[in-house]
């Protein structure tokens, strides 16, 4: 950002900011402010707030509800280092420069392109206990299994779905962008040496993509953290029970079906606290790469 | 083929099969939904995943007109392209004044920027409602492109800066010499050099209008003004329509992010990384 010269541009820069900077504390930090207050009351979404100190979160810390989303949302978070293996390997393995990769790459990218809210749907159906993966399942002879109606396994089955299946093709165009700037070099060298697949993937591709790699591993963070809701609405709303409830879920029903808002903000203060953080590591990352 | 491959051409065909064997594994759903859109209620049933033996477009019909899919689709077609203008101008603007101007609060304003991207939409939803009726625009389309553009702003901004602090400052300095005012060298000299970019962010743009579903599930409430992705989210939980005819909805959702992907892949494929710091 940094620009030699001399001159100041004065008032000017700030009209051009103005539309931006306008929305930003209207839709962003006043939201954000305002939910640490009502966090302290019992407003309802409408109406006067009645100040209720810290009884918002002594609720809370007695909720079944905010343990289980807690909970959950880490069981969200193993799926990440199984989503960054699975994406770096494939990516890998497309970088070989096999017939048709291109190919792959656009149809592994297809859920990302039709966005969480139909593949939420096509997996409602699809997973459903007489749906058609468990008829296949069935006809293999193996079990019919609970995706969706079984609390234990229906948040894997997001984490499953969204955090690993849906961001492969995503992650695929990344990597695969990232070790197109590898010098070909550095692997003609690795052959002559002799390493196979494996070996070059471990000694040479990865610690040469490790920025890619650690700017991936905070992209999954703010999606587990803070844009799952789409998804989980549209998969199973929340359920069986609280089975799929995360804090966003939670916030969404504490606040808009059941008009607790005080409440939902106490929730928000938690997950805001999250998200200042992952939103601070992606900074420094960012700012590391610009140099 | 590449050079630099390390894999012996007898492991090809088995990383084929690999890959294969996950692409159908992808593509099962989208299948799944695809032949139950076509078959009738009662095949459905007795024969739920064969293909379909006589082909009815009568779900269709249904999910469009009766479900009121089709109204969905041009409200969507309406809501993002005009929210779109708007985004692209904040973030042109925006972008421009990070990345080419010179004043004070530059660098804090910027990292507030960037702090601020990230925050999920149900940490806002409340106090966005309540902006919203306020302004008496619930169930508005101004409603809920004003939240859009809002939320959706500060990421094309960061791509839009990185991308203008990279320009040469010449160019600035050049047109600023004979007098030129900083509208004048944004609208004439730094956009039209800034297309190609413009293009990415406007496509990022679009799908995240086109798929946002949190803020529209709040403000707009009327069945009338709802967006497409709005109308198949609540899909699901009105009753009575049935695999088949919710299959056909789904369908004709996905006719246009797919055709957005055959024209625009490469476009699209150029804003996965245009977010992301360089590898």
């Amino acid at each position: 950002m940094r620009n030699r010269g001399l001159e100041n541009d004065g008032m000017t820069p700030y009209l051009f900011l103005a539309p931006l900077l306008v929305l930003l504390v209207a839709f962003i930090l006043y939201p954000v402010v305002m939910n640490i207050v009502a966090s302290f009351t019992d407003w309802k979404g409408y109406g006067a707030m009645k100040w209720t100190g810290l009884s918002n979160y002594r609720t809370m810390i007695g909720d079944q509800a905010f343990w289980i989303s807690i909970t959950n949302t880490a069981i969200l978070v193993c799926y990440i280092p199984l989503s960054t293996v699975v994406t770096v390997f494939v990516a890998a393995l497309l970088r070989e420069g096999l017939r048709g990769w291109q190919a792959y790459r656009a149809i592994f990218y297809i859920p990302n392109l039709l966005g969480p809210v139909i593949i939420g749907v096509v997996f409602s159906i699809y997973l459903r206990d007489d749906g058609a993966l468990n008829l296949v399942l069935r006809t293999v002879g193996g079990p019919t299994v609970r995706f969706l109606t079984s609390p234990a396994i229906a948040i894997n089955t997001v984490g499953l779905v969204q955090v690993v299946w849906v961001h492969l093709g995503f992650g695929l165009i990344y990597f695969l962008a990232a070790m197109n700037g590898i010098e070909q070099g550095v692997y003609e060298a690795a052959i002559i040496d002799g390493a196979g697949f494996f070996r070059t993937l471990w000694s040479v591709t990865v610690p040469s993509i490790r920025f890619a790699i650690e700017f991936w591993v905070v992209f999954n963070f703010i999606e587990v953290f803070a844009r799952m809701f789409s998804f989980i609405y549209t998969l199973t709303r929340g359920g069986p029970g609280y089975g799929t409830f995360t804090l966003e879920y939670g916030i969404f029903s504490q606040g808009f079906e059941k008009f607790r808002v005080g409440y939902s903000s106490a929730w928000s203060v938690v997950l805001f606290f999250f998200c200042a953080v992952i939103s601070v590591a992606q900074i420094r990352l960012m700012r590391r790469s610009a140099g | 083929m590449r050079k630099g491959s390390s894999v012996a051409v007898e492991w090809r065909v088995l990383v084929h099969v690999l890959l294969l064997a996950l692409v159908i594994a992808s593509l099962l759903p989208l299948y799944n939904v695809v032949i139950a859109s076509l078959k009738s209620a009662d095949e459905f049933v007795s024969h739920p995943f064969s293909l379909p033996k006589s082909p009815t477009g009568e779900n269709f019909l249904y999910a469009g007109i009766d479900g009121r899919l089709f109204s969905f689709v041009i409200n969507s077609l309406i809501l993002v392209p005009i929210g779109l203008v708007f985004y692209l101008a904040v973030c042109i603007s925006a972008g421009y004044a990070f990345g080419k101007m010179r004043f004070g609060a530059k660098r804090p304003l910027f990292l507030l920027v960037l702090f601020l991207t990230i925050f999920p939409q149900l940490l806002l939803a409340t106090q966005v409602f309540k902006l919203v009726s306020l302004l008496h625009l619930t169930n508005t389309g101004p409603g809920v492109i004003l939240s859009w553009v809002a939320y959706f702003s500060p990421f094309g901004t960061y791509i839009m800066t990185t991308y203008f602090t990279d320009m040469p400052y010449e160019l600035v300095e050049a047109a600023r010499m004979d007098g030129a005012s900083h509208v004048r060298i944004l609208a004439s000299v730094m956009t039209p050099l800034a297309m190609p970019m413009i293009a990415t962010i406007a496509i990022i743009g679009f799908q995240s209008m086109w798929n946002e579903l949190p803020f529209s599930l709040l403000i707009l409430q009327n069945q009338g003004s709802r967006t497409l992705t709005l109308g198949i989210a609540m899909m699901r939980g009105e009753y009575g329509l049935g695999v088949p005819r919710t299959s056909a909805a789904l369908v004709i959702a996905m006719v246009v992010p797919l055709v957005m992907f055959l024209i625009f892949q490469r476009r699209i494929t150029l804003g996965v990384t245009a977010g992301a710091i360089k590898g």
